[in-house]
């Protein structure tokens, strides 16, 4: 009884955790929302995954129980993923609006000494910025 | 003239002189390079927009694409760095799209006179293929870096996959939109550089993958 109960309180969070990430993943939240009902209904009638398990035919209830927790560890890996480029995304933004901000203009390839322009650039204007490069990420 | 570059040092003095030669102005995003892509680009003549850190190609066209708009180009044109198109195609480009009163003139290596790897041809076959199927666009090359786009279409496009992918999504953006696009014939030219720094079969399927991912999530 106290396994189920703290198993039962688990689920529960995760069933509220998918909730939460319904609007952001509809894919995600609502394959969480079938995994996780799936195992709240086990940790209650763990009789019937038995029974669910052989008429599937995986066997044991307990492999049954194993593949839900498998396919459930599948999501949240996906769910991750699917954070890390959220977050490219605003890191993508950020990027944009620097490199917009300081865009330089071209250098005058015929350049004139007599009637240097406002704002021209000479070539030894031309600064060595920091280059920090993301460790996996190519062009 | 927008050209994403990330180390392309080695060939992009000569492809700007090419461009530039033209009349064409053109502004290079430095995709956060090791190199000396920023000064090669800056010396050559070419505005330059620098990523601080490197993003990918896809990202690297759209901060083109923001900056030519903000800076109110008419007609924008998306070239290579590694010297696989010609300079003198760009005008059939623009002509496209002012007789044909096309949004997207779209190159294709296709209707050109390319000699491309069989192999290459095997994944193009397959890349086209499957843009077909997703879009609907009647288009004979996928994946092609030359295109031009008038003002109206470029504020049609917003890529949010920042590497290979892009140029998928570019076309189904295109398709999305409803504008009017051309097929322009172009001529690819393969080197032993373009090459290397090309495509692979396995970047294909990580292109698929990446467009799957992409539709999971807002």
């Amino acid at each position: 009884m106290i396994a189920q109960i703290i198993l039962s309180v688990l689920l529960v969070s995760v069933l509220f955790y998918a909730w939460a990430e319904y609007r952001r993943s509809p894919v995600v939240a609502l394959l969480s929302l079938i995994t996780t009902t799936a195992g709240l209904y086990f940790v209650w009638f763990p009789e019937t995954s038995s029974q669910l398990a052989d008429f599937v035919g995986i066997g044991r209830g307990a492999d049954l129980i194993l593949y839900t927790w498998a396919c459930l560890s599948v999501l949240v890996v996906l769910n991750l993923h699917l954070k890390l480029r959220t977050q490219l995304e605003l890191i993508t933004v950020l990027t944009r609006s620097v490199a917009l901000a300081s865009a330089e203009p071209a250098l005058m390839r015929d350049q004139n000494e007599s009637a240097p322009a406002m704002g021209r650039l000479q070539k030894d204007d031309v600064r060595s910025l920091p280059v920090i490069a993301a460790p996996s990420a190519s062009s | 003239m927008i050209i994403a570059a990330y180390n392309e040092s080695a060939v992009l003095g000569r492809v700007l002189s090419d461009v530039l030669h033209c009349g064409y102005r053109v502004l290079v995003i430095d995709d956060g390079s090791r190199d000396a892509t920023r000064e090669v680009a800056l010396r050559s003549g070419a505005i330059v927009v620098r990523h601080p850190v490197n993003l990918g190609q896809g990202a690297a066209l759209q901060t083109g694409i923001d900056y030519a708009l903000a800076h109110d180009a008419d007609v924008i044109v998306t070239y290579d760095a590694d010297g696989q198109h010609r300079a003198s195609d760009i005008e059939g480009l623009l002509a496209a799209i002012e007789q044909e009163h096309a949004e997207f003139a779209l190159g294709s290596r296709i209707r050109g006179r390319s000699t491309i790897p069989p192999a290459k041809r095997l994944v193009l076959q397959a890349a086209t293929a499957f843009t077909r199927l997703t879009t609907g666009l009647r288009i004979t090359d996928t994946h092609n870096g030359l295109r031009a786009m008038t003002r109206r279409g470029a504020a049609a496009i917003q890529l949010r996959q920042n590497r290979m992918a892009h140029a998928s999504e570019i076309l189904a953006q295109i398709a999305k939109s409803g504008l009017r696009y051309v097929e322009v014939p172009v001529t690819v030219e393969y080197t032993a550089y373009s090459m290397a720094k090309g495509q692979r079969i396995a970047d294909a399927v990580m292109i698929l993958l990446d467009l799957f991912v992409g539709k999971l999530y807002r």
